[in-house]
């Protein structure tokens, strides 16, 4: 069995008003991508900065965290000088230029000057930035930017990568770059914890997806098994129920499942020839026949969450 | 046999060494470069712009020395504490300087770095605790303190209002005096939710300061009911400390000035550290 990186038991996390983090466990095992999905709000973000010592978890007898060993309450150092960390913002130093921001950096964790400029050079170049090293911040694009704190997080080469939403507002060249980059990273033995609202990401890139809701752990595993497991292999989007209003009877929910929301109707079925008759009958505007995906996986999941807790 | 033996304990203790080499690696770096390392960041930062953020320390006092010696000086001719008006007022300025450069970088300067600019929270996802990162910026206070001092010690020594080479240590008063202003900005400023709060702080505290600490004119012809005011607040103490640095002339009182200067630092400084470390690590 590989080795653990993360151990999280019974851990929580209470602000004044909400409870953030509610009783969560997970493991991460060496050189595997562990995503966590959820909507705004699930606690992603503040589970990722219990870990490296950001934000402290409720005291607790039960709570127990491991991370290469040790835990963030006391011995934060030592988790951070071994992992890189990308925030949600980008919080780069707007005065200073590409590789001074980065010369910085390599001072936080005593890196050798001479070391550090190869060392940044060699990011630079990774991350595709090496024509930018002499430029302002203010010139750089958002993208950029994004790589850049990409770039600052692995200064150290760190054996544990810690993305908050790395990708969120950028465009599909850029966010698929990045996803290249983390899949070569993977290969190199680096372990990656990271949140993301996009399921493509978590799909694309993860060998473990845990679905978050309100705090709690709702689905966890493998991106392909979740499909699997939790859900109809096709989907029949209704853009105008009305079109099937004489068809909604009782043969047809043994062969699908309805689910009605403010945006449309769904049918789900693993029967793609059933879904494909009923839909031969309206007009090809009205509907959209697909693969699930993720996504799907996600609604039910976050959909149902929303009622046990209620 | 007995060389076999020697060979495999030589080989076994190289590979025990290099081993260790790399483990030693792996630990974080030490407190003193911890400190050194944030210090490091905010001087890069400032002296990014060397120009615009190193000239004017010394063309304030080169303004206010213009204005005194040709305007104001002129209808002051009563000695103040035994000094002439000018080497009076320009001893002040050694370390009201220190003092608003210190007040300005921990109070707006800590405060956009929080709150808008969000460096901290890159800073604090790197090997630093949130106590390296505020000591850290206290010593970088001080120093900036210690430059702004020196600053004013160039122009004063070029027009010969004061004596070489004792008041050369100023600018170990500039340090103090910026350190001492930089935890009590920093505690201020963890009491601050929005920005212009700070308003409040420069004009009920820093500019009162200005004025009735012995800067601009003696406090002992201030009323007796504002006397013991005058000694509760810092600035009083750093600009008496200077006074007696300059002259090179020391009385018991100026313990007194340096233990008020010390036991300040210590104090204010771990209320400040406590209540701004609530605000970035939660």
């Amino acid at each position: 069995m590989a080795e653990k990186i993360i151990i999280v038991k019974n851990v929580s996390k209470t602000f004044p008003k909400v409870v953030a983090v509610n009783n969560l466990s997970f493991e991460v095992e060496a050189q595997t991508c562990f995503g966590c999905l959820g909507p705004n709000g699930a606690g992603k973000s503040t589970m990722m900065k219990i870990i490296y010592g950001k934000c402290t978890r409720d005291e607790k007898p039960m709570s127990q965290m491991s991370i290469f060993g040790y835990d963030p309450k006391d011995q934060e150092l030592k988790i951070k000088y071994q992992s890189g960390v990308v925030p949600q913002d980008n919080n780069l130093d707007d005065e200073l230029n590409v590789i001074q921001n980065l010369m910085i950096y390599s001072k936080f964790y005593n890196i050798p000057a001479r070391l550090a400029r190869e060392r940044i050079a060699y990011l630079l170049d990774f991350l595709e930035l090496s024509e930018k090293a002499n430029s302002r911040i203010t010139e750089l694009s958002g993208g950029m930017k994004r790589r850049l704190v990409i770039a600052r997080a692995l200064l150290n080469n760190p054996r544990l990568l810690i993305l908050d939403e790395p990708t969120t507002g950028l465009d599909p060249q850029v966010r698929h770059l990045i996803w290249d980059k983390l899949r070569l990273l993977k290969k190199e033995g680096t372990t990656i914890l990271l949140t993301t609202h996009y399921m493509e990401e978590a799909f694309q890139i993860c060998d473990t997806v845990m679905i978050m809701h309100k705090g709690q752990r709702i689905i966890e595993g493998p991106p392909r098994d979740l499909l699997a497991k939790n859900i109809e292999k096709y989907v029949l989007e209704l853009l105008d129920a009305g079109a099937l209003q004489d068809k909604f009877n009782d043969s047809m929910r043994e062969q699908v499942r309805i689910d009605r929301s403010q945006q449309g109707t769904r049918l789900f079925s693993n029967n793609y020839d059933y879904l494909k008759t009923l839909a031969g009958s309206m007009e090809s505007e009205n509907y959209y026949l697909r693969q699930t995906n993720l996504e799907d996986v996600f609604l039910k999941a976050t959909g149902r969450g929303l009622s046990e807790t209620q | 046999m007995h060389r076999r033996r020697i060979i495999n304990t030589l080989r076994k203790l190289t590979t025990q060494t290099t081993k260790l080499a790399k483990e030693s690696k792996r630990v974080f770096p030490p407190l003193y470069w911890r400190l050194y390392s944030v210090w490091y960041r905010h001087m890069r930062v400032y002296t990014k712009n060397i120009f615009s953020n190193g000239l004017p320390p010394f063309l304030e006092p080169l303004l206010f020395l213009a204005g005194v010696g040709l305007g104001l000086g002129t209808y002051i001719t009563q000695s103040m504490e035994g000094l002439s008006y000018l080497e009076f007022l320009g001893t002040g300025l050694l370390v009201t300087a220190a003092m608003f450069t210190a007040a300005f970088e921990c109070s707006f300067g800590t405060f956009i770095r929080l709150e808008f600019d969000k460096v901290y929270d890159g800073m604090l996802a790197s090997p630093l605790t949130v106590n390296d990162l505020i000591v850290g910026e206290i010593i970088w206070a001080g120093t900036k303190g210690l430059f702004f001092s020196f600053a004013v010690l160039c122009i004063l020594a070029i027009f010969g209002v004061i004596h070489l080479p004792y008041s050369l240590l100023a600018p170990l008063v500039g340090f103090l005096t910026g350190t001492m202003f930089a935890v009590i900005s920093l505690l201020i400023t963890s009491f601050v939710r929005t920005i212009n709060q700070l308003n409040f702080f420069f004009t009920g505290f820093i500019s009162p300061m200005f004025f009735f600490s012995g800067v601009v004119f003696p406090t002992s012809n201030l009323p007796s009911y504002i006397q013991p005011l005058v000694e509760i607040v810092p600035l009083t103490h750093s600009v008496r400390l200077v006074r007696a640095v300059c002259a090179n002339h020391y009385q018991m009182i100026h313990l007194w000035d340096l233990f008020y200067i010390v036991a300040f630092i210590l104090v204010v400084g771990f209320f400040a550290v406590k209540r701004l470390r609530r605000r970035m690590v939660n």
